[in-house]
């Protein structure tokens, strides 16, 4: 269906600009929106904004990973902080006791992270639904329990700080940050459209069937757990040495909360839904930080208006009106057009017949 | 040696003897019919022979290995497939990614272009049953009598050796379950269905329309609380006295 791409020839470039990206409104969003994070320096170097924007790219690919396995698998994760804590502490550990530098203790505390991922999934295999989140739940407050328990090793309530700089520079980080979180969502979305992220889809719907038709479900779903836990530890490294502290916060309720709450406000099971709820949401309540009691109300009122309003995500529900399924062949249209671009049927046909 | 030999297989839910000692054996390219009245235990021995239950006690032999302790998966790997009396459809996934579920499966094997091969599979599976125009409309829009369908063509995408069908005739109109019965006996035979299975399959039916499972059926098998009653042809099926008073306690005979 889809030609490969082509993109150094450049009238086959624009082609494809104009008829793949800027026909539909979802793509046009996304082009803009990776230009605005690789072009914003440019225009201002302002320390605090670069800051919000980094740690909103970070927290964007922390609730990506919390939508891969939760939102497409189905496994629903309440203590995701678990692998994003996890892979900081690891990273500080890692850093102080052999003095290597965050090139390597980052990738290492995520893999430890999916390790850690597997070893959650486990349960996953004989626990269904509220059960297993529940599990989940656990798994950051034993963790929490045990960095208490051996404060000399970990710094206790103050946890460890002092962890090297990500760069040199605020924008050295900002660039560097920014640039994992694009690589990693494009490897979270490429990941959710394959053959494997049909499976997931599949797993969530209904496992029994799926296990029916010949498809190993186990191993789906620990590679489920094992991605979206390398991914949350990743982006938790990354905030550790950011913010140059692992701290227990990283391991709290509110941090396991956190993506769940954006990949709801941005719409599950599409990757860039949580990608956008968080964007949209993190600088809007970083704004509130003055006043730490209006932001939980106005964190708490945000979610209620969105199931009431538009179960299905802000984002996505949006994106869902601004673009048409063109009923024949199933390619998407911007709504403004009054026919397919694919196929040339007529679109709005239901307005039309209303009419005498 | 018969493609699929059950030995003795019990299972229990609680105080209730589903299935007690009950044998099975299958041969290749046959048609079983499964009957028996309701609460008889008939999808019982479909979910022990699939590996969805664990049997209390009893084994299961599928082309000379045994697999009562393999995973469902595996079994499907080896050749088996089965669908649901009631339709387990991925709701909110369109009806060809349902069927592409099963045909990406192992089975299809992993070399060369499989990927394509499994795709133009998934289509010639919903061609088969006769659903292919709805293949981009989400699962969820189909009817009973479609969704019915869906299962058979998900379960034929895997190419099966042994198929079991529970109660596939239900909720179709006349019309479609003389063409689905029809379909099913030309399966048997094998052939080419476009790029669909050419060896032939055995069947085990389940059904409670005797007359159209009849037609087809080559041997078939009475269940009843639990125990196998009968076996033998249709003809002499029809004609057992102990059959037709396990169903007329139910007065279902159709
Ligand atoms: N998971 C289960 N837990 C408890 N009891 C069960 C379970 N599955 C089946 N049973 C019971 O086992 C008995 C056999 O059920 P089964 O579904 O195998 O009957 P069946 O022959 O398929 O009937 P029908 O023709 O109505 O589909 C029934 O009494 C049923 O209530
Ligand atoms: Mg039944």
């Amino acid at each position: 269906m889809t030609s490969p791409l082509r993109i150094w020839s450049l009238p086959w470039a624009l082609r494809y600009l104009k008829h793949e990206v800027l026909a539909l409104p979802g793509r046009t969003a996304a082009l803009l929106f990776v230009l605005f994070l690789l072009l914003f320096p440019l225009f201002s170097q302002d320390p605090y904004l670069l800051r919000v924007l980094t740690l909103t790219a970070l927290f964007a690919l922390y609730a990506a990973s919390w939508d891969l396995l939760s939102g497409y698998t189905g496994q629903v994760s309440l203590g995701h902080a678990f692998f994003f804590g996890l892979a900081g502490y690891a990273s500080a550990i890692l850093g102080r006791e052999l003095g290597l530098p965050p090139a390597l203790t980052i990738p290492s505390g995520a893999l430890l992270a999916t390790l850690a991922g597997v070893l959650v999934g486990l349960p996953s295999l004989r626990l269904r639904g509220p059960y297993l989140s529940l599990v989940t739940l656990a798994f950051p407050i034993i963790a929490t329990g045990l960095i208490f328990l051996f404060p000399r090793f970990t710094g206790g309530e103050l946890g460890l700080s002092g962890l090297p700089r990500l760069g040199q520079s605020r924008l050295e980080e900002y660039y560097l940050v920014v640039g994992i979180f694009l690589l990693s969502v494009l490897f979270l979305w490429k990941l959710a459209g394959s053959r494997v992220g049909l499976f997931f889809h599949a797993i969530r719907e209904d496992e029994v069937a799926v296990r029916m038709v010949g498809v190993n479900t186990v191993r789906y779903k620990l590679l489920a757990f094992a991605v979206s836990a390398f991914f949350a530890g990743l982006s938790g490294g990354l905030h550790a040495h950011y913010l140059r502290v692992a701290g227990p916060d990283s391991l709290s309720l509110f941090n396991s909360i956190q993506p769940v709450i954006w990949s709801v406000f941005g719409g599950i099971a599409t990757i860039y839904g949580p990608v956008a709820g968080t964007f949209l949401l993190f600088p809007f309540l970083e704004a509130l930080r003055v006043a730490e009691e209006l932001r939980m109300l106005a964190f708490a009122l945000l979610i209620l208006l969105v199931m009431r309003f538009l179960p299905q995500g802000v984002v996505r529900g949006v994106l869902e009106r601004l673009e048409e399924e063109c009923p024949r062949c199933k390619v998407k249209n911007a709504f403004t057009r009054k026919a397919c671009r694919a196929c040339g049927v007529p679109l709005h046909l239901e307005a039309r017949e209303v009419k005498p | 040696m018969g493609l699929l030999e059950a030995h003795g297989l019990s299972k229990r839910f609680g105080g209730l003897q589903a299935l007690y000692k009950v044998d099975l054996r299958v041969e290749e390219r046959e048609i079983v019919g499964l009957i028996g009245p309701n609460g008889a235990g008939k999808t019982t021995l479909l979910r022990l022979l699939l590996g969805i239950h664990r049997p209390d006690e009893g084994r299961v032999v599928f082309k000379g290995q045994e697999i009562t302790h393999l995973p469902t998966w595996e079994r499907v790997e080896l050749g088996l497939a089965a669908t649901f009396q009631n339709p387990r459809p991925l709701r909110r996934l369109p009806v060809i990614a349902n069927v592409l579920v099963a045909a990406y499966g192992p089975r299809g094997g992993r070399k060369g272009d499989w990927v394509k091969r499994a795709e133009a599979r998934a289509l010639d599976a919903l061609e088969f049953v006769g659903i292919a125009d709805k293949a981009k409309e989400p699962a969820s829009v189909l009817s009973q009598g479609e969704l019915k369908r869906l299962e058979i063509a998900r379960a034929l995408a895997t190419e099966p050796e042994l198929l079991i069908l529970d109660e596939p005739f239900a909720g179709l109109t006349p019309v479609e379950t003389e063409l689905l019965a029809k379909s099913l006996a030309r399966l048997r035979k094998g052939g080419r269905f476009g790029r669909l299975h050419s060896e032939g399959c055995a069947m085990v039916i389940i059904e409670h329309k005797l007359s159209e499972l009849f037609k087809i059926a080559d041997r078939v098998v009475v269940l009843n609380f639990g125990e196998v009653l009968a076996e033998g042809t249709p003809e002499a099926i029809a004609q057992d006295p102990r059959v037709m008073e396990a169903y007329l306690g139910e007065g279902a005979y159709a």
